[in-house]
């Protein structure tokens, strides 16, 4: 019998209030975004961590250009066999996501024989590729930041709000023609190596110790606070909340003003990231700079500052170490295979290009639209800035065309800043997953950077007798073992609430989430699979990660003991923070 | 005295016909360069002539007669066991019982030593073909000395012929016994280290690019038995590269046991359960060997191999048994390196 988690809590034709979409406001290639019916219940829904506070009207773009434009479209166009990308439906202001089969099995061996065609053509010229779509994404990127928006009409925020769109549509084909094909050349490889017996603990760590754009990010925040250090602000950082921290410096003079002006010097080259993937609702560190002050103001407290070179060397030679000692159990003939599969996998290195893409792409593509968005609030006298992503995008094409008046919408934007809360509220308690929970699934993004593998649909299908969960399993994502005092964050505003030497327990991380793992001991996520983002970051800093818990935001409480076996892939609870009298186990 | 031969005397095109399977293998085998032991056979003509001069083929005839097309387990058993006692009743002939101790006597002179221990081995034709495999069902002697138990030995041999799952094995394949005539080969024992099977291809997978090497302390019947779970290695075929060595818990060891004079079962001793039994030099030796004989053959071989006690690095391998592998899986070579078709294998697979 297949578990069925029913979807009529969420069934509703209305979106946000007073919203009913048509399906002709934003282009899709094989299943349009939309809310859930009851028919939804025989496919497998699962809730997407990425925006764990719920979307915006205008958030909800990134479903139409990330997941039924981009995803469906490389999907399409690679093609993958089994799979026509990922569609998404919205409970409230939360997105679940699933895969769009193929079933006909002819259509699936002809997608096949397409694929064979296609993907090696891709790989062999992956450098190039990437080049060109870096400079493609630069190059809109430069232009779109260059232009003055103060200095425009209303209209003419309209005409940059569309580029600005054309920008972010364009940035997601580019994200997903990439992904697909970088990711199936890494699992045929996982594979091949498995095959060959090759413990697959291991085959991670033959991709690892590569240099990426976040973690160039994250090297110069670690110089200014050793910097921070080496001036004597620590007492400034450690007596101010982050929030007042730039006017504590400001006030603070001397060495600190000296230091805020590296500060800047830092933010207008890697402060174009938002505090989370893709959301307009973000601001940019350049707009607020409260996460890395925060995150300047945790480094301090550590002992010593992370070194970044002896983890970049270490990380360096345990892959060198990996591929030797895997290498000599090899035959002759299995080592020209591992080669070769290596050599592929190192030109079109998906662990490296998933961590590195998101400088380029997830971090800032939301920007221009956010601040089109939010110079128009401003043109149209809006009593907030955030006010204009309360509309969804056809009603404020109406707005910059002016074929609306603002005004009329005030009303509505008030519901819906309502209506959000009631959904980020709602947030904990909604179903992991929905619908009829399969024994497999096929997507490679959803078995990877989901998680969705046998471990994640065991321990859902499981839920509802985790009263007396002692020991957790997942995937094994990044070895060692720690214990700790767990940290169960729903999103990264939360982060500086972490304290070194603490575990971190989330449905998933992003890149923004980064800086976090020099300073945990440990991190648990409910999804993910060896390739997302908490697997990779965990094995280049070294810190044991259990990826796939399936139920670990739910069966952990904040304040938990905990244990991490990043080697094993389980967690144990302790002591449980809501019931000190339990003797620890 | 045809009717009792030194294996130096066989040629590799008549062996098999003169001294049944294991001894026709042995004599290839040295034939292509592999150090096998030396020693004698009782041919198929000293078993065809004692059966017959004897009466034993009437005799035989009439019990196998008597059995019903189907027989029960019980039948099967009844009757076995009235075939083995009427081999057992009937004497050998002087002529037999003299050339048998002449050879033994040679053999000891060459290998200095009058009470040189032996292993009397069944070597029926037809045994250990690729089709009907007989492996385990005939009987096997370690530790037998001087020529009267040389004979006892053989006799017993040919009695294994009727054991009863010789005769259901033929039953179901409607075959004769007259079919497979038992030569017996008297063999000097070697004095085993360490003794233990080897493959030419991995025998679970198929994989043709490797050697894989179980082996254990003392001979190898406890190896062959599966007796006792022997230490694992893989070696590269192309260039005898040990790849991964496995040291298992060896709880029993088939050992000389002077008071019962045959090798027989018994603990390991405590020190020698964990100790790891083959170095790198002696596995590769070991897959070389292997390596030989599946040349030789050109299909894959499985091995007995034994490492003697007075083995140096570079010394030889004894080879005591080999036959055709029968094989499961049929990965062979590994497929070459190909993006898309270990994306199609793995990535789009729901298998994972």
């Amino acid at each position: 019998m297949a578990t069925v988690v029913p979807v009529d809590e969420f069934v509703t034709d209305e979106w946000y209030p007073g919203f009913k979409p048509a399906l002709d406001h934003a282009g899709w290639v094989v299943e349009p975004f939309r809310t859930f019916d009851k028919a939804d219940e025989e496919r497998f829904w699962f809730i997407d961590f990425h925006w764990p506070r719920g979307l915006t009207p205008m958030g909800l773009i990134w479903n139409e250009d990330g997941y039924s434009w981009g995803t469906q479209l490389a999907a399409e166009s690679l093609p993958l066999p089994p799979g026509r990308g990922i569609t998404q439906r919205i409970a409230g202001t939360h997105t679940y996501a699933a895969a769009i089969d193929v079933t006909d099995e002819w259509e699936i061996g002809e997608r096949a024989r397409r694929m064979m065609q296609n993907l090696p053509r891709f790989l062999e010229n992956f450098e190039g590729t990437w080049a060109e779509r870096r400079e493609e994404v630069e190059s809109w990127w430069t232009h779109l930041h260059s232009v003055d928006l103060r200095s425009l009409e209303l209209a003419e925020l309209g005409g940059y709000l569309r580029k600005a769109r054309q920008f972010h549509k364009r940035a997601f084909e580019i994200h997903f023609e990439i992904m697909y094909p970088l990711l199936a050349n890494y699992v045929g490889f996982y594979g091949a190596c498995t095959e060959m017996g090759i413990d697959p603990g291991e085959i991670a760590k033959f991709l690892q110790g590569y240099d990426t754009k976040i973690m160039e990010t994250d090297r110069a925040l670690w110089d200014l606070t050793r910097k921070a250090r080496g001036t004597g602000l620590g007492e400034v950082f450690a007596a101010h909340d982050a929030t007042g921290m730039r006017a504590a410096l400001s006030a603070h003079g001397g060495a600190a003003s000296t230091w805020l002006t590296e500060f800047d010097d830092f933010l207008r080259v890697y402060g174009y990231r938002t505090e989370g993937s893709c959301d307009i609702a973000l601001p940019s560190w350049i707009e607020d700079p409260t996460p890395a002050l925060g995150m300047v103001k945790t480094f301090l407290l550590k002992e010593s500052d992370h070194d970044f070179e002896a983890a970049l060397a270490n990380a360096v030679e345990e892959r060198e170490t990996a591929i030797d000692a895997a290498r000599s159990s090899l035959s002759r003939e299995e080592q020209q295979v591992f080669d070769a599969g290596l050599a592929s996998c190192q030109a079109a290195n998906f662990p490296w290009w998933q961590d590195d893409h998101n400088y380029y792409i997830d971090l800032r593509v939301s920007l221009p639209m956010r601040w089109a968005t939010q110079q128009i609030a401003e043109v149209v006298g809006a009593d907030a800035s955030d006010d204009t992503i309360f509309l969804f995008w056809p009603e404020l094409l109406q707005v910059v065309d002016g074929e609306r008046k603002f005004s009329e919408f005030k009303g509505l934007v008030h519901d819906r800043k309502q209506y959000f809360d009631h959904w980020y509220e709602r947030r904990a308690s909604m179903p992991k997953v929905l619908g009829t929970i399969p024994e497999a699934v096929t997507d490679p993004i959803l078995i990877e950077i989901f998680g969705l593998n046998s471990h994640f649909l065991k321990a859902v299908q499981a839920a509802g007798d985790d009263s007396d969960v002692k020991t957790l399993s997942g995937v094994a994502a990044a070895r060692g073992t720690a214990r700790g005092i767990a940290r169960v964050l729903s999103n990264a505003d939360e982060l500086h609430r972490v304290q070194p030497g603490e575990i971190l327990v989330c449905e998933s991380t992003s890149p923004n989430w980064t800086p976090a793992f020099a300073k945990i001991a440990a991190c648990v996520c409910d999804g993910g699979g060896t390739l997302s983002h908490a697997a990779i970051v965990g094995r280049e800093y070294g810190v044991p990660t259990v990826t796939a818990v399936g139920l670990a935001t739910v069966v952990i409480s904040d304040g938990d003991e905990v244990e991490v076996d990043g080697t094993n892939g389980t967690v144990t609870v302790f002591k449980r923070a809501d019931r000190p009298d339990e003797v620890p186990a | 005295m045809t009717l009792v031969l030194d294996l130096a005397d066989l040629s590799p095109d008549t062996a098999t016909a003169v001294g049944g399977a294991k001894i026709g293998r042995l004599v290839e085998m040295r034939a292509a360069g592999t150090v096998v032991p030396g020693g004698f056979v009782l041919g198929v003509e000293a078993y065809r002539t004692h059966f017959r001069a004897s009466g034993l083929d009437e005799q035989i005839a009439g019990i196998l007669r008597s059995l019903p097309a189907t027989p029960t387990d019980r039948q099967l058993t009844a009757a076995s066991e009235e075939l083995v006692g009427a081999i057992r009743e009937v004497a050998v002939t002087s002529e037999l019982c003299d050339a048998v101790a002449q050879r033994y006597a040679d053999l000891c002179e060459r290998r200095r030593d009058e009470a040189l221990l032996v292993a009397v081995r069944s070597s029926a034709t037809g045994e250990d073909g690729a089709q009907s495999s007989f492996a385990g069902i005939f009987e096997s002697y370690l530790g037998i000395s001087g020529a009267a138990e040389v004979i006892d030995a053989a006799r017993d041999c040919w009695a294994s012929l009727f054991g009863p799952r010789a005769l259901r094995y033929r039953l179901e394949r409607g075959t004769s016994h007259q079919d497979m005539p038992m030569a017996v080969g008297v063999l000097e024992l070697v004095h085993a280290r360490a003794s233990g099977v080897a493959f030419s291809v991995h025998p679970v997978s198929g994989k043709s690019d490797r050697i894989v090497v179980e082996g254990s302390w003392g001979w190898g019947e406890a190896v062959v038995q599966g007796l006792v779970t022997p230490d694992r290695g893989e070696v590269g075929k192309s260039d005898l590269r040990p790849l991964r060595y496995t040291v298992a818990t060896k709880k029993v060891i088939s050992d000389y046991d002077p008071a019962s004079r045959r090798v027989t079962e018994r603990e390991m001793p405590a020190e020698l359960q964990e100790t790891r039994v083959l170095d790198d030099e002696e596995l590769q030796a070991i897959a070389d060997t292997v390596r030989r004989v599946e040349r030789h053959y050109g299909h894959a071989v499985d091995v007995e191999w034994v490492l003697s006690q007075d083995r140096k690095p570079g010394g030889p391998v004894h080879v005591v048994q080999s036959r055709p592998v029968t094989v499961e899986g049929n990965a062979g070579q590994p497929a070459a390196w190909n993006s898309a078709s270990f994306a199609l294998k793995y990535a789009f697979q729901a298998s994972r």
